[in-house]
């Protein structure tokens, strides 16, 4: 079961792992803490090979920052990110509300094996489907552009959203359902008016994972698009690299601006996060 | 660096001032014109739109479809579009690399298009760089010099001259080692610096001709002059000419030694002046000089990796096609294509302006004028992709521990084998 609270171990564990801790955060910490500290490093630091000193010339935080909002195609790929991530949240979670009622209240042939359906797709490693996708996409006319990104992303994650849906409406208590079914009710009305209000907390988690899911992708941004016009910032932080050099400073001062969205998301959604985390864990 | 983001501008800037000057060679061509650009970073893209934009307000007739491909992409792309036919112009490698789609009649040979454009003269240094099977086969639109970089102020403070021939050289690196600094800083991390060395070292010992026939896969890698060239490297490794552990380094993780002072040199393309710069050397702190000589009897050959433009073999509009190709080959296009605002580097035009940059301006003087052997696209471009890998990383072995060369030289042969 559970680990035992730390106040019930000797006073020696204890000390331990009050020393622990801090030392343990701190090396988890190192890589983010590396992309912070050359955020605000001028580039010259880079060629002098002066990595973790203080600058001789003092920070270029703020021209950092600046150059990444004001003098880069930045701003155009965050805004990338949102067109691209809240259609795909609210297809995605709308769809899945949907299959998941129908899946988790209809006993109908085949159900199981519709479920199965959704649920293998999760299994299929997606590098598999790179190759086929982009030549899907190209075909279609959706290749480089940003609903050919959303499209992909929705039917990915419906798998998944599915999945979720299906389990937590399955423990839904199913006698409010006979109940209003009894009153003549009809069923339409019961997914709107009885069962999508009992999902909500379902609905808020799914929505905080799956925005941080599509923010952060990486992979299929770099297959599915290439131009600044529809690439999201994942994959458009590195247009800050010439042809031949890598711009640590900019690079990381662009990361950290990327993961302020899904960061705050995290903080402001962390009941939902967790939630969702361990939402149908325990049945 | 400025420069990437102040391109876009400046490349407006530049449609808006040269949109007066018309083309001598756009006759009334008209219809549509289908370019695939791989000149997907942000500021070649920039430039690529620029060319178009000046190239339709001077021969308005022409409407330009452009298509820009990631770069990378590109290379597994250009195939598939040369064959299934959607394009007129495409973006490719001088060299070697033109090979398959040369031999696959893929690309329009252009030789008469040189010759009535006055070409063979402006274009003279990539010549041979876009000659294959007899024809000239697309031009070409930029480049820049390798050669090697070092510490104007640490040669003077040793007393040392920048070296013309390999015994200056071996005796400068003496000097450099016994004050207790490397002669060269390099990074082979990713491999491809250690090719630069070679291709070098090889054409200096054997000759450009030599050096083309090796990677063309007709020469044996256990063969006595490629050892020679091994040899002349090995001098240099084992004085401890180069600095530890370069092995784990990229190459711009290898600058610092330069900078600090604790490495004298670097060979290397010419894009690493602008770091350098960064990092507080000034110009009279840094100089360039070309690969020494080696064997006297040798013409210098150079690395030079060229970007190009065809003409695919079954192109429609072939009269557009041909005026756009004399637009980018001609001395104002290059001039400013190639300028510091853009894509910095060297035009091929030997009519063309470079900015006033010492390094620039010592490149394009070598190039237009010292490479007599020939122009060298940079060993991953002249070899077969996967001859290469196989080849760089034996380069990489062998420069951390000499003694394994036997055992290099069997790998490479052996992939020689069965790669061509």
């Amino acid at each position: 079961m559970f680990p035992r609270p730390i106040q019930h171990y000797p006073r020696a564990s204890q000390i331990g792992y009050q020393v622990m801790v801090p030392i343990v955060l701190l090396l988890w910490l190192i890589p983010l803490l590396a992309v912070m500290w050359f955020s605000i490093k001028p580039g010259e630091d880079f060629t002098q090979g002066n990595y973790w000193n203080w600058p001789e010339n003092g920070f270029s935080g703020v021209q950092n920052y600046w150059m990444v909002f004001a003098e880069s195609d930045m701003p155009r790929y965050l805004w990338n990110s949102v067109v691209i991530t809240v259609p795909t949240m609210i297809g995605a979670v709308a769809l899945s509300c949907m299959t998941g009622f129908a899946l988790g209240v209809y006993r109908f042939k085949g159900n199981l094996l519709i479920f199965f359906m959704f649920v293998a797709g999760n299994f299929v490693p997606f590098q598999i489907l790179m190759v086929p996708v982009r030549d899907l996409t190209d075909q279609m006319g959706l290749y480089d552009t940003r609903l050919g990104l959303i499209l992909f992303h929705i039917a990915f994650q419906t798998g998944f959203c599915t999945l979720f849906m299906r389990n937590f409406i399955r423990a839904l208590p199913r006698e409010l359902i006979e109940a209003a079914r009894v009153e003549g009710v009809s069923e339409y009305r019961i997914f709107w008016y009885v069962v999508l209000p009992l999902m909500r907390p379902a609905i808020a988690a799914l929505c905080v994972l799956i925005f941080t899911f599509v923010w952060n992708d990486f992979f299929w941004a770099v297959v599915l698009t290439q131009s600044p016009e529809s690439q999201p910032v994942t994959a458009g932080i590195t247009s800050f690299n010439a042809q031949f050099r890598a711009m640590y400073h900019l690079m990381s001062a662009g990361s950290i601006v990327a993961a302020i969205p899904p960061v705050a998301m995290f903080f402001l959604m962390q009941k939902h996060f967790i939630a969702g985390l361990t939402l149908g864990a325990v049945k | 660096m400025r420069s990437i983001f102040k391109t876009s501008a400046a490349a407006l800037a530049a449609a808006t001032m040269l949109s007066g000057a018309a083309y001598a060679d756009g006759h009334g061509v008209s219809g549509p014109l289908r370019i695939f650009s791989d000149m997907s970073n942000p500021a070649p893209r920039a430039v690529m739109e620029g060319m178009v934009a000046r190239f339709t307000e001077a021969n308005p007739g022409v409407e330009v479809e452009l298509v820009i491909t990631d770069r990378e992409a590109w290379k597994t792309q250009i195939r598939n579009v040369l064959q299934s036919g959607t394009a007129d112009i495409v973006n490719w490698y001088a060299g070697n690399r033109m090979g398959p789609y040369v031999e696959a009649g893929l690309f329009m040979e252009v030789s008469e298009l040189w010759e009535t454009g006055g070409l063979t003269e402006t274009l003279a240094s990539t010549l041979g760089a876009m000659t294959m099977d007899d024809g000239i086969w697309g031009v070409p639109y930029t480049y820049y010099q390798w050669g090697v970089y070092y510490r104007e102020d640490i040669f003077a403070e040793l007393g040392l001259e920048a070296p013309a021939t390999w015994e200056q050289e071996l005796a400068n690196c003496e000097v450099i080692v016994a004050s207790g600094r490397a002669c060269y800083t390099i990074g082979t991390q990713f491999l491809w610096t250690a090719g630069g060395w070679f291709d070098y070292l090889n054409m200096r010992t054997n000759g450009y001709d030599f050096h083309m026939s090796l990677t063309a896969g007709e020469v044996e890698w256990t063969d006595p002059r490629v050892r020679a060239t091994f040899d002349n490297w090995a001098t240099l490794v084992n004085m401890g000419g180069f600095i530890a552990d370069h092995q784990s380094y990229s190459w711009q993780e290898a600058l610092p030694f330069m900078v600090n002072g604790e490495a004298a040199a670097y060979l290397m393309g010419n894009f690493a002046v602008a770091p350098l710069r960064e990092a507080g050397l000034t110009d009279d702190q840094l100089g360039f000089y070309q690969f020494p000589q080696i064997d006297p009897a040798i013409e210098p050959g150079e690395d030079a990796p060229t970007d190009t433009f065809h003409i695919a073999a079954n192109a429609e509009n072939v009269e557009a096609a041909e005026a756009f190709l004399l637009f980018v080959a001609s001395a104002e296009n290059q001039t400013l294509i190639n300028n510091g605002d853009n894509l910095g580097q060297l035009p091929v035009n030997a009519g063309s302006a470079v900015d006033d940059d010492e390094f620039l301006n010592a490149g394009f003087e070598m190039l237009s004028n010292n490479a007599g052997g020939g122009i060298a696209q940079f060993f991953d471009r002249d070899a077969p992709a996967e001859m290469a890998q196989v080849a760089m990383q034996g380069f990489q072995q062998f420069m951390v521990d000499p003694s394994t060369l036997d055992q290099v030289l069997e790998i490479l042969e052996g992939a020689r084998q069965r790669i061509y």
